[in-house]
């Protein structure tokens, strides 16, 4: 084997390890009877790495020789780092190889734009041919869509990928204009709008479209924290590309400072906290039936750094609790703090059989540290929640959030300390899984 | 089930699903409850035990099979099975209690998750299909040599086969063999068929310089694509426990 490979395959990982997407969920393309590989529909996490992130596909960029000079990155034309660019061959080895070993489940190729972005596309089509056709491999592959390039690509890339992203990174056009000069917002639009439309087509005329065009959707990414929108700005974004492009996935990622620009600001550290409260708002939006306007407004535009938005929101909206857990039906459930899917599922299985009071909710595992506030069974209150007012909910769930903090970090809490993150943000387990 | 008659008696059987399902054929017809139910090989004898040893019989096992997806439903055959394969010790005596609950009331016995041993016998399905999960994720082959392959597990729940059927799913064409280091059970498939057997002292010969290489490859991929400014050592290791880390080609 050539060196060189070892090379290329450090600096091009290096370069591709600030995309957050790493999900191998979605599709569940079926083996083929010589063929290598499947698409598992949950998808499945391989290792994880020391920044907890977990590690499910291969994730490099074809090329870090850009043309464009965005601000934020890492790859932009005028820094001085080492260059290399990939052949199509030998993507397609590394991938068979290591997914060979179970290393990985699949592939994540994203690039650069080397020479033009029709160029690119080009050779990421190469790339993923010869894994399909050639190699038979029907594992998961997830490839970036190059901004500005032609629709006949994107049809073409479409039949042979599960997924396809194109990031937003900026969430504003001012920010775009200041920081990305040289992309445009209808470069990333378009072939959004373009590649949603084909696959809500594909999915309604399967007579007419035998091949699969993106199965496992579309999905996106925007820093958080390197310009100054508000929560509520990205979360209302978030919300729209939901329900206007019917993305999978908008993902976030905190900001981290590696270049020196005027424009760009200088963060000690990533704001790790804040992208955490917004994947939990995103999973408020994509499953629990909240809106952005519910869980933020123009009088509170950030979210709370220490209560997690759900309980923000129920603080804010005490007149719709307690919630009685007998009566209430499965989105009501859903509401009430500490409560998430699966809790909601058992508690209107368990209850077909009889009522349920506090005793029963513990043996089935439901956590009740946040929920007891909320909530009455048969009626009753949680035996030590002896008042139902903001006042007390919030000093005795703040005082629970500050406690497990003591328990973790084992140092005393000043009065002038900033606030930490609580245990909770720490364990991220929302990035990458599901 | 409330009038069946507690046995103070200590049911020894050989292990295997057959002769649980043996059991919970002749218990269902007599009305009775074992004390205890243990697998001969997990049994450390005991003066007070008023043992007495189960013979398999396939027969009686087939028809409670067949009784369970008829008179319970499919899913009820699932539970069984994955709590079956989970560590628990007192898997069996749950699994009876569930089954004989169940033949009465049918498929609404998934329903009532207040009984204990029925939330027992589903959290026990539910702990062996994580564990399986995570080590469809976790489990590194190694190349022998062209298209042969070969693994070491080191599993809390014996997982072997559902695992093992994931892998001839995905590489139907490649040979390979996973090794249960904590049961010595080998999972080997030849491209064709599998078969489950107990290891005899399996010597694997070096591997080839081309897998060295690709295990070069790897592990600078894991080193290289974790974001330093981000460590997270707690969270690395509460999604993967140091018990899995000794068969990984990385190191965490």
């Amino acid at each position: 084997m050539k060196l060189d490979i070892f090379e290329k395959l450090e600096i091009l990982s290096d370069a591709a390890k600030y995309d957050a997407s790493c999900s191998s969920s979605g599709s569940n393309r079926k083996n083929t009877a010589n063929g290598l590989g499947n698409g598992h529909f949950s998808g499945i996490c391989h290792s994880w790495g020391a920044d907890g992130r977990c590690i499910s596909l291969l994730k490099i960029l074809f090329t870090n020789a850009c043309i464009y000079d965005c601000k934020y990155c890492i790859n932009r034309r005028n820094n001085n780092v080492r260059r290399a660019t990939f052949t199509p061959r030998e993507v397609a080895d590394l991938t068979i190889n290591f997914y060979k070993r179970n290393y990985i489940e699949g592939l994540f190729l994203s690039s650069a734009v080397i020479k033009a972005p029709d160029y690119t596309m080009e050779l990421l089509i190469q790339t993923t041919k010869i894994l399909r056709e050639e190699y038979s491999f029907n594992g998961y592959i997830h490839c970036k869509t190059i901004p500005g390039c032609s629709k006949d690509l994107i049809d073409e890339l479409g039949k042979l990928v599960d997924r396809m992203s194109i990031n937003i990174e900026l969430p504003s056009s001012n920010s775009l204009k200041l920081l990305a000069p040289q992309k445009e917002k209808t470069d990333i639009l378009s072939p959004m709008t373009y590649v949603s439309k084909n696959i809500k087509l594909n999915k309604l005329d399967k007579n007419k479209y035998k091949e699969n065009f993106v199965p496992a959707g579309q999905t996106t990414q925007l820093i958080i924290g390197a310009t100054p929108e508000s929560d509520l700005k990205i979360l209302k974004l978030s919300e729209s590309l939901y329900n206007k492009f019917n993305l999978k996935r908008v993902y976030y990622s905190a900001y981290i400072s590696i270049n020196n620009d005027k424009n760009l600001p200088s963060l000690a550290s990533p704001p790790l906290l804040r992208e955490n409260r917004l994947y939990q708002a995103d999973w408020l939006l994509r499953y629990y039936g909240f809106t952005a306007n519910e869980l933020l407004n123009e009088t509170h535009p950030n979210f709370n750094t220490i209560l997690d938005p759900k309980c923000d929101w129920a603080l804010r909206n005490l007149d719709k609790f307690p919630i009685e857990v007998n009566k209430a039906d499965y989105s009501t459930l859903l509401k009430i703090p500490g409560i998430g899917i699966l809790s909601a599922k058992k508690i209107i299985r368990a209850r077909r059989n009889g009522l349920l009071d506090f005793i029963a909710l513990k043996k089935l595992g439901i956590s009740l540290k946040r929920a007891k506030y909320f909530i009455t069974c048969k009626g009753k209150y949680f035996e030590k929640v002896y008042k139902f007012n903001e006042n007390f909910i919030e000093t005795n769930l703040v005082y629970q959030e500050r406690n497990s903090l003591l328990n973790t970090d084992f140092k005393q809490l000043s009065l002038f300390d900033k606030l930490q993150p609580t245990k909770e943000d720490k364990i991220k387990c929302l990035t990458g899984n599901l | 089930m409330s009038n069946w008659k507690l046995i103070n008696k200590t049911y020894i059987y050989d292990g295997t699903f057959d002769g649980l399902l043996t059991i919970v054929f002749d218990s269902y017809l007599n009305k009775t409850l074992p004390q205890k139910i243990v697998s001969s090989n997990n049994y450390i004898n005991n003066f007070l035990d008023n043992t007495f040893l189960i013979k398999t019989d396939y027969e009686k096992s087939k028809k409670t099979f067949d009784n369970i997806v008829m008179n319970i439903c499919k899913d009820a055959l699932y539970n069984t099975y994955y709590a079956f394969l989970s560590n628990d010790k007192e898997k069996e005596i749950n699994i009876l209690k569930y089954l004989c609950n169940g033949f009465d009331i049918g498929s609404e016995i998934n329903n009532k998750i207040t009984i204990s041993y029925v939330f027992k016998v589903i959290n026990l399905r539910r702990k062996a299909l994580s564990e399986c999960h995570k080590l469809k994720g976790l489990l590194r082959f190694k190349e022998i040599y062209n298209n042969l392959c070969y693994s070491t597990i080191h599993p809390d729940n014996n997982i072997l086969e559902p695992l093992g059927k994931h892998f001839i799913n995905r590489m139907p064409k490649m040979q390979f063999i996973i090794h249960d280091k904590n049961r010595d059970l080998c999972f080997i498939y030849n491209s064709k068929e599998y078969r489950i057997i107990e290891s005899t002292n399996i010597k694997i010969p070096s591997v080839s310089s081309d897998e060295i290489a690709y295990q070069e490859l790897w592990k600078l991929f894991f080193n290289t694509i974790s974001i330093r400014e981000r460590t997270n050592l707690k969270c690395q290791m509460q999604f993967m426990p140091k018990k899995y880390w000794k068969d990984l080609i990385e190191e965490p």
